[in-house]
């Protein structure tokens, strides 16, 4: 059984190895990001609290939009599957369904935090400034918050007939978890009904324990954010799992 | 000896549309067992109750004894599956989607390395084992599905239409690897198909129509259910000849282009006696023994239909996906 979860891992591994352009693409959409808005409104912005260099604040959340992004997008790797055919090559092994897609969100979660990673390995030269050690003690936490994502995106895949069906709800999904989760401004500030918004965001958390360790700021408890880190990649795993069982091919 | 396979009125409805209504047989251990009907008749939806897809509606199948329904893992370990599209992962390379199927069949750690190098030999893919799927032909892709097939050694092997849209030598090397198969493992075939002369590759042929089988039998003795040859005759002015061939011998005849043709028992013998007796005036004429073509128009009415061109422009738009 580990052994099946292991070479279905590593065979999405070995073709994100050999696909060195996807990983360069990656870096695109973060470090626009990062300069178009980081510097463009590094002047006006004003955080709260000492310390406050706008483009470093924004890195942690940048992080955890990269992991948002690619894993999600992993899912799709599912609807390719099955619309080319080697999901049934799968699904007629003797191997259970779980082994399957435990495999899948390891992988997609493997791949968008090794995105991560080069994100924040990449971002002092941006001018970023923050812990290593802290970005360090992050990347297992973005690891967990890739297995809740890449399993909502299986949760969606299952469901999708389409490439294009599956682009577009995955669209409307990702751009609320995005927006809604402080990675582009602090949480403490909101006004009351947007701030109750973000609490229910499991990526708010995530994004606030990895800004907490590599910059020292954070809003909730470490320890509350790795829990709700922990429960939304066990629930979702859970649905991730219950969708690929019941998804007819 | 165990049947290798035990069908008992198994049946599989889509909401309001029966795709397979109440079929029984079995098939032997060993035997290489064809299902054959147009698209659209239940091939497949057969092959995937077989092969624990899908959940039949009622009745029940067995695998080696083993119920599909309610032991798949056992029925999953002892079967190998070729499907009608490719079902490989070609970014990967022949020998990665080999090796993957051997640690998910659990072929001993010490033997993968040895059978993946032996199944590729045996479908003469051995020099191509470190490229890249994708850079395969398709005649190659099915080979390579092929070589998969064999790595757990299953015992009964499914193909879902091995050879629809491969060219003619490909299929004749297809069939070369799969009587070998047969031959070294003793693994039993079962295997769908809408081409009548791959038909005549097995050893028994259901023909299946709308979801049921309307006949059962070797190819020979199905061609012998039809039993007449096809006689055609070359002739200027066919109609003295049609009303000799009614008024004498009470066959009925059809024009067919340059002259007539007509059913008839044991043509070469016929053609002789009708020769010396009535010196009928004749360009030309020739006897063609019943195909399995004439097997399945005798049995439903209707000519097996080829492919349409809506399923071409399926598979045409699915490469223009694969490449956008």
């Amino acid at each position: 059984m580990i052994e099946v979860v292991y070479a279905l891992w590593r065979r999405d591994m070995v073709k994100f190895v050999r696909d060195r352009r996807s990983l360069i693409t990656s870096m695109v959409r973060p470090f626009l990001w990062l300069l178009a808005f980081g510097f463009g409104l590094r002047a006006s912005v004003r955080l709260p609290g000492a310390g406050g260099d706008f483009v470093s604040f924004l890195v942690p959340g940048l992080a955890a939009m990269t992991v948002l992004f690619s894993s999600m997008f992993a899912a799709i790797s599912i609807v390719w599957e099955r619309e080319f055919g080697f999901l049934k090559e799968l699904l007629v092994a003797p191997i259970p369904r779980g082994a399957i897609v435990t495999a899948k969100l390891c992988a997609g979660s493997a791949t968008a935090t090794v995105e991560a990673g080069l994100m924040l390995a990449l971002s002092p030269l941006a001018g970023a400034r923050f812990s290593v050690l802290g970005a360090i003690a992050a990347l297992p936490l973005l690891a967990l918050f890739g297995m809740s994502v890449n399993a909502l995106g299986i949760v969606v895949a299952a469901r999708m007939k389409s490439f294009e069906g599956f682009g577009s709800v995955v669209n409307f999904v990702i751009q609320p978890i995005f927006f809604l989760s402080g990675a582009l401004y602090p949480i403490d500030s909101l006004p009351r009904a947007l701030r109750a918004v973000v609490l229910v965001n499991p990526m708010s958390y995530v994004v606030d324990a990895v800004r907490g360790l590599c910059l020292g700021r954070h809003s909730f408890p470490i320890a509350l954010d790795v829990a709700v880190a922990l429960a939304a990649a066990l629930a979702f795993g859970a649905l991730a799992r219950q969708a690929f069982n019941k998804m007819e091919v | 000896m165990l049947n290798a396979i035990e069908v008992e009125d198994l049946a599989k409805k889509y909401g309001d549309i029966e795709a397979v209504r109440g079929i029984g047989f079995t098939v032997g251990a060993g035997e290489i067992f064809g299902f054959l009907g147009p698209n659209g008749a239940g091939k497949t939806t057969t092959i995937k109750i077989l092969c624990t897809l899908l959940q039949p509606t009622s009745g029940r199948a067995r695998l080696a004894g083993l119920d599909v329904a309610t032991s798949p893992g056992d029925v999953r370990r002892r079967i190998g599956v070729i499907f009608q599209d490719p079902a490989l992962d070609d970014r990967l390379t022949a020998e990665e989607n080999l090796m993957l199927h051997a640690v998910a069949y659990r072929v001993p750690r010490a033997e993968r390395a040895g059978r993946i190098a032996e199944a590729l030999r045996f479908v003469d893919l051995h020099e191509r084992g470190r490229d890249l799927t994708r850079t395969f032909s398709g005649g190659m892709k099915r080979r390579l599905e092929i070589a998969r097939g064999l790595i757990h050694r299953p015992e009964i092997l499914f193909l879902d239409e091995p050879t629809t849209g491969l060219d003619p030598q490909t299929r004749a090397r297809t069939w070369e690897v799969l009587r070998a198969l047969r031959r070294d493992f003793g693994t039993t075939l079962f295997l769908t198909t809408h081409y009548m002369d791959e038909a005549e590759n097995c050893d028994r042929i259901a023909v299946i129509d709308h979801g049921k089988i309307v006949a059962l039998d070797t190819p020979a003795a199905l061609k012998q259910r039809v039993g007449k040859d096809l006689v055609t005759a070359r002739s200027a002015e066919p109609e003295p000849l049609a009303r000799l061939l009614s008024e004498k011998y009470g066959i009925t005849s059809t024009p067919a282009e340059g002259g007539l043709s007509f059913l008839v028992e044991e043509g070469d013998a016929f053609i002789v006696k009708l020769l010396t007796a009535d010196h009928p005036p004749l360009g030309g004429i020739s006897v063609r023994r019943p195909t399995l073509d004439d097997v399945f128009l005798s049995l439903t009415g209707r000519q097996i239909r080829e492919e349409g061109a809506e399923g071409q422009f399926a598979r045409l738009r699915a490469i223009a996906r694969r490449r956008g």
